[in-house]
């Protein structure tokens, strides 16, 4: 069976010595993932992937990315990984183009056998036009994208995206969701670091929810809302004068004046089941409305706070 | 060996200083230029030669040097501030680049300025004042060792600083005093013994004359001495930023 792309185990990391940042993580990615890694500012996530990349010392613990040790084996880990920091870098000498060659020679590639894919990237994410353009002269938008270009430009196995779409807009994100759908389609393993719910749902197929430097859950976006999340049924019914109890005894609900609520984990499973027994009853149903539990639900549920928070 | 990687930082930091060559390399020229007119034209009508050696003449290889060091030292040191606070170091902390590469490459980047800048003021000293130049390949040789040297301390000052202010507290409280007290503009027989005794502990004072010795044949110490001296600086300087750089110390956490 193959190591995993990426495997943290037992992770701890402090700073100065009393800022526990990261208190015995363990993840294990597997090759091909799409994995998420989501938790408030200050969760540790940011700690994680700079232990990974070589940019902050880990205090016990393993990682290992393809099965090979991070600090022994750093030059073929890093060679595997290309990142997107959160933090735009600023360079006031060199034309974009010219620091995308110099980010590809950093991993060994040659100016002209780095030439198509570079061309390819800023082809990708609309940035032709700007390949002379120093980084100042480009909008948020477009330094997001070059960060993107940076982590590619190299065509690493294992790709690190440390809050992606932070402070873009509503289309280029999607773009950048499109990019990054693509990217896992045609093999990549992607780690993404996020405090945009909507994003870890719709992009990753695990995700770890992390905070205060613990994993407090980890499994498939759907699996943790139907485990933790709680979703709400209301049904509005005509008749409160059938006795109600002996066929919902399975569920938990409240009735106010002629309004049904049902708590459940999954609606989809349980609105049928609902409906059969009150059809039993012979209640007579008006409407039905259902929300659905999100994974903001089960982290709220978890830390007892929101993310943004 | 990363060898793209490290030949890839080695031109990043030579186009760097040449992208802004008024900047980094036309200053040290004019201000060299000054220092000739200004001073040696001016005062050698009233200071006798030294050492038998007309004024102006005599103050050239120092100029030769300060420009030297000081533009090997800023090329590194500011060039490392710069990716600090810029951002710029993750790109290369997160590279299949190892510290050793890391810094030999700054360190190349910094003797390259400081060789073209210390061969420009040689070649403004031969053309403006026919400075002749008994011993080219000493010259270079000490041109290149002053370099190299200060090159790899301006890394070191580079990766210690946490702002301009410390950096330019380091550059102006140390190493332009160093440089003026190193006998640039005088000979060290000209001063008291006291004065002389403290010179001897300046290692800038052996760069000086040792490179006055191959341009000029005179100098204030042996130039034995003095190259032992630029060897030792290009040795220590050298290995204690490589150290530095390997140690992640206020570059990672």
């Amino acid at each position: 069976m193959p190591s995993p792309a990426i495997e943290i185990t037992g992770l701890t990391k402090s700073y100065d010595g009393t800022v526990h940042a990261l208190n015995g993580v363990d993840i294990q990615i597997k090759r091909g993932e799409f994995f998420g890694l989501l938790g408030p500012n200050g969760a540790g996530k940011t700690t994680i992937i700079n232990i990974l990349t070589g940019l902050v010392f880990r205090d016990k613990g393993s990682t290992k990315v393809f099965g090979r040790d991070t600090v022994k084996d750093y030059r073929y880990t890093r060679s595997k990984i290309g990142i997107a920091a959160q933090e735009f870098s600023v360079d006031w000498f060199f034309p974009i183009e010219k620091l995308l060659y110099y980010q590809a020679g950093y991993y060994g590639i040659k100016k002209k056998d780095a030439a198509p894919k570079i061309n390819d990237l800023l082809e990708r994410l609309g940035l032709s036009k700007k390949r002379d353009a120093r980084l100042r002269q480009l909008s948020g938008g477009m330094k997001r994208r070059f960060q993107l270009a940076k982590a590619l430009v190299h065509d690493p196995e294992i790709i690190i995206l440390d809050e992606p779409t932070a402070g873009v807009d509503v289309e280029l994100r999607r773009d950048l969701w499109q990019y990054l759908k693509d990217l896992h389609k045609s093999g990549k393993t992607i780690l993404l670091t996020t405090h945009y719910i909507e994003e870890a749902e719709l992009l990753c197929e695990n995700i770890a929810i992390i905070d205060e430097g613990k994993i407090l859950k980890e499994g498939a976006p759907k699996t943790l809302t139907q485990e933790l999340g709680t979703a709400g049924i209301t049904i509005n019914i005509s008749d409160t004068n059938i006795e109600l109890e002996q066929f919902l005894s399975n569920y938990k609900y409240t009735l106010d004046d002629n309004r049904l609520h049902f708590s459940v984990t999954d609606p989809d499973q349980a609105l049928p089941k609902i409906i059969k027994s009150l059809s039993e009853a012979k209640v007579h149903i008006n409407s039905i409305n259902s929300s659905r539990s999100s994974l903001e639900d089960v982290f709220l549920g978890l830390t007892g706070k929101g993310i943004n928070e | 060996m990363n060898w793209v990687g490290f030949g890839t930082l080695i031109k990043r930091e030579v186009g760097r200083f040449f992208s802004v060559y008024r900047q980094t390399v036309l200053p040290g020229l004019i201000t060299s230029a000054l220092y000739i007119a200004i001073f040696g034209f001016t005062l050698e009508q009233r200071i006798s030669e030294i050492q038998g050696i007309p004024y102006t003449l005599f103050i050239l290889p120092g100029l030769i040097m300060m420009n030297t060091l000081t533009n090997a030292t800023a090329n590194t040191s500011s060039s490392m501030l710069q990716m600090k606070l810029l951002q710029q170091l993750p790109d290369l902390l997160t590279a299949p680049l190892s510290g050793l590469e890391i810094s030999l490459a700054y360190i190349i980047g910094g003797t390259v300025r400081g060789m073209v800048n210390g061969i420009l003021v040689l070649f403004l000293g031969m053309i403006l004042i026919g400075m002749p130049v008994q011993d080219p390949l000493g010259t270079l040789v000490f041109i290149f060792l002053v370099s190299w040297a200060f090159s790899s301390m301006g890394l070191l000052l580079g990766q210690l600083s946490e702002s301009w202010d410390q950096l330019a507290m380091m550059q102006n409280f140390f190493l332009t005093p160093l440089s003026f007290l190193g006998g640039i503009f005088y000979s060290i027989t000209m001063l008291p013994d006291w004065a002389q005794t403290l010179s001897f502990i300046n290692p800038i004072y052996y760069m000086i004359n040792g490179i006055r010795h191959t341009i000029l044949g005179v100098s204030d110490s042996d130039v034995i001495i003095s190259y032992v001296m630029a060897i030792i600086l290009t040795i220590a300087f050298t290995l204690s930023s490589i150290l530095l750089m390997n140690s992640g110390r206020k570059i990672k956490q």
